[in-house]
């Protein structure tokens, strides 16, 4: 009777999030679009974070022309900011993405392989 | 002499790893992208190597040499390139496993006609890319021997296209890896002992006074080799020939050919037709001193940079090489530490030339001031030793970015174009080599002309204009074919069409009335701020009043965006198999 229907039915929270994203399901879908989310997000979080830098550079240096005057070992100072900060601030955002977005990238590993 | 030997050294050096390299290069994926098997750090110098082309060995320092403090926005651009790429493109790309652009934007969007059609646009970036290459190696070659600069132009060509044609590109990632450290070597060495030399930055009052770019105390012997007009910014009396001229500010005068230029000692160089002379208060401001240095054109070049570096054909092939995309990742973070050192060195190339060779004012030739400086801040065996290091750096430079926009262009024609033109897909590794060695050769040929005839156009122009087209193009098709489901065969056409149409006619506008730099027609020479614009509105716009969507949005995204190794997506095999 209904004992022959139970043992042929699976519960859906039972199934793994690996077989909800192979059979495409809609589940699945709301993992890959979570991850892809928090992917974009971060991706965009990085990117102000440059423009905040250097994308405000250019129109700051212009406005403040009080850089162009002072002087650090004989060179004026914005001419040090526009060559030598770009080395650390490059890697530093670059570095920090990439470990964040591995981990992303891992932490959905973990979900699915459960 | 020293610097005949260093480029000779240099160019053995990059045909016998090429041939060292013909050993791997077995198969047509081999020639496409190096089995993938390639390490971060080797892949990162290589990517490094390859990237750094005459642009950044010659034209950054050139161009800041002429227009001012401002060209030093390139460096700036060209490393925010790649931290671009890493954000949006590195991981997804790799781990969606195409090995071109094309193949990308057909497999992603189902149409063989927008394969066409991006391997056309590979064609022209690849071109406008590699035409500028050649033309340093021209004027290389002629500091060097002396050499007419047809000479260089063709002998590099012929290289890179043999060397192309029988290593293919795995020889070729250990050649660009090892020419990496070579140009940072031949960037700041000779520059850090001229430093050491002077203690540090000579005639400053023409760098950061009031004064224009002058002779030193022993004046300024300026051989003149053919007819050049040129403008005088201050009254003097000067020599020309064994004439006695006296000029009064401003005043221009034609130089005949083949005569010496005197100029007294602290006199005021005369300026080349077509450029300016600048006092170094308006030369050294980072922006706004001039009008190249507008706010306007700054912010286009650093859009058309910061975008169009995803674009450039021969950039993203070695992203393939990676194992996935955790790789991909870490390759570029490496790419932009090892890229930033290499960019604090052309700036003071620029300014030093500016007071110790103020003679390439004279003949406008300022894009040489990387090769000639050394020698003539320091003369004596110092400064031949350092020139030789210069100059073999530029080879270095102009051969591996020759070297990785050939592959990506012969792998195009191949690939891409030849199986569509002539409804015949070559069949077997033997008959496929065959192609893209022919193919090597083949499209070494037009660039090589436009190279012969290019001559008085910067090599920083013409490198911004394949930024450009690159931001204009294949920047909006990655972007939102990566991160949007919503795009479209149709709305990628349209916008990548537009996009390009815009850039180009832009460029060639500005060339004919001359390059002006006043107000919003400044953008002719950088329409990216512009076009790129326009590009992304079109595809959008235009995908989203498509009718015919793409029916399988959700397992692109999967094949996108899911990481590796969890068995969800096509493997990177099978993927091979498709080519082979």
């Amino acid at each position: 009777m209904s004992t022959g229907r139970r043992r042929n039915l699976v519960p859906p929270a039972l199934r793994s999030p690996r077989e909800e994203l192979a059979e495409a399901t809609a589940h699945g879908q709301v993992y890959l679009r979570r991850l892809q989310r928090a992917q974009f997000g971060l991706s965009m979080l990085a990117l102000v974070a440059f423009g905040a830098v250097f994308g405000v550079l250019p129109i700051a240096l212009y406005l403040l022309p009080h850089f162009d005057r002072v002087e650090l070992f004989g060179i004026p100072v914005s001419l040090w900011i526009l060559v030598v900060p770009m080395l650390p601030i490059f890697l530093a955002i670059g570095w920090l993405y990439a470990r964040r977005a591995d981990a992303l990238d891992e932490s959905f590993r973990d979900l699915v392989e459960r | 002499m020293i610097a005949l030997l260093a480029v000779g050294a240099v160019t053995l050096g990059t045909l016998g790893l090429g041939t060292w390299g013909v050993r791997f290069a077995r198969t047509t994926s081999d020639l496409l992208v190096a089995s993938r098997a390639v390490t971060p750090w080797w892949n990162a110098a290589a990517i490094s190597g390859e990237y750094l082309s005459a642009a950044s060995f010659l034209g950054i320092a050139g161009l800041e040499m002429q227009i001012g403090a401002s060209a030093l926005w390139q460096s700036l651009g060209f490393t925010a390139g790649y931290l671009a790429l890493l954000l949006f493109v590195a991981a997804p790309l790799r781990r969606y496993g195409s090995y071109t652009i094309p193949d990308f934007a057909e497999a992603r969007l189902h149409s063989p006609a927008i394969r066409l059609l991006a391997a056309a646009i590979v064609l022209v970036i690849g071109g406008f890319y590699l035409v500028p290459q050649l033309k340093g190696a021209g004027l290389a070659l002629n500091v060097v021997i002396g050499s007419p600069y047809w000479v260089g132009v063709a002998v590099v060509a012929v290289i890179v296209a043999i060397n192309v044609a029988i290593g293919g590109m795995r020889g070729i990632t250990y050649v660009q890896a090892f020419q990496f450290w070579l140009k940072l070597f031949a960037i700041a060495v000779p520059m850090i002992l001229l430093l050491i030399h002077f203690g540090g930055l000579p005639e400053r009052s023409a760098l950061f006074g009031e004064q224009y770019p002058h002779a030193g105390k022993a004046g300024l012997t300026v051989p003149i080799g053919s007819a050049q007009r040129v403008q005088f910014p201050q009254a003097g009396s000067f020599q020309v020939g064994d004439r006695v001229v006296r000029v009064t500010a401003g005043e221009k005068l034609t130089l005949p050919a083949n005569v010496d230029a005197r100029i007294p000692a602290g006199g005021v160089v005369p300026v080349a037709q077509g450029t300016q002379a600048l006092r170094g208060s308006r030369w050294s401001r980072p922006i706004g001193g001039t009008g190249e240095g507008s706010p306007l054109l700054v912010y286009s070049l650093l859009v058309a940079t910061f975008l169009g570096t995803m674009g450039l054909p021969h950039v993203l092939v070695r992203f393939y090489t990676n194992p996935d995309g955790h790789a991909a990742r870490r390759t570029t973070v490496r790419v932009l530490g090892l890229l930033s050192l290499f960019y604090l060195f052309p700036a003071l190339y620029g300014a030093m030339g500016r007071a110790l060779t103020p003679q390439l004012y004279t003949t406008g030739q300022t894009d040489d001031v990387v090769l000639t400086l050394p020698h003539a801040a320091w003369p004596g065996a110092a400064g031949t030793i350092l020139t030789a290091i210069t100059c073999a750096g530029a080879f270095a430079a102009f051969l591996s970015t020759s070297s990785g926009l050939l592959v990506s262009l012969a792998g195009t024609l191949s690939h891409d174009v030849w199986p569509r033109v002539h409804h015949s897909v070559p069949s077997g590794v033997a008959a496929r080599r065959r192609y893209f060695r022919v193919a090597a050769g083949g499209a070494m040929v037009i660039p090589s002309l436009i190279a012969l005839v290019a001559r008085q156009v910067d090599i920083s122009i013409l490198v911004g204009w394949a930024f450009a087209i690159a931001a204009s193009t294949f920047c909006p098709l990655f972007l939102l074919g990566i991160w949007w489901t919503r795009l479209t065969a149709r709305g990628a056409a349209c916008g990548m069409v537009l996009g390009m149409l815009t850039a180009t006619s832009a460029i060639f506008v500005g060339l004919a009335l001359g390059e002006p730099t006043r107000g919003a027609l400044a953008l002719l020479q950088q329409p990216a701020i512009v076009s790129v614009p326009i590009a992304f509105a079109t595809m959008v716009s235009v995908s989203l009043t498509d009718r015919h969507r793409i029916t399988d949005a959700d397992a692109q995204m999967l094949a996108l965006h899911a990481p590796e190794g969890l068995g969800l997506r096509l493997a990177d095999e099978d993927a091979e198999g498709a080519l082979a």
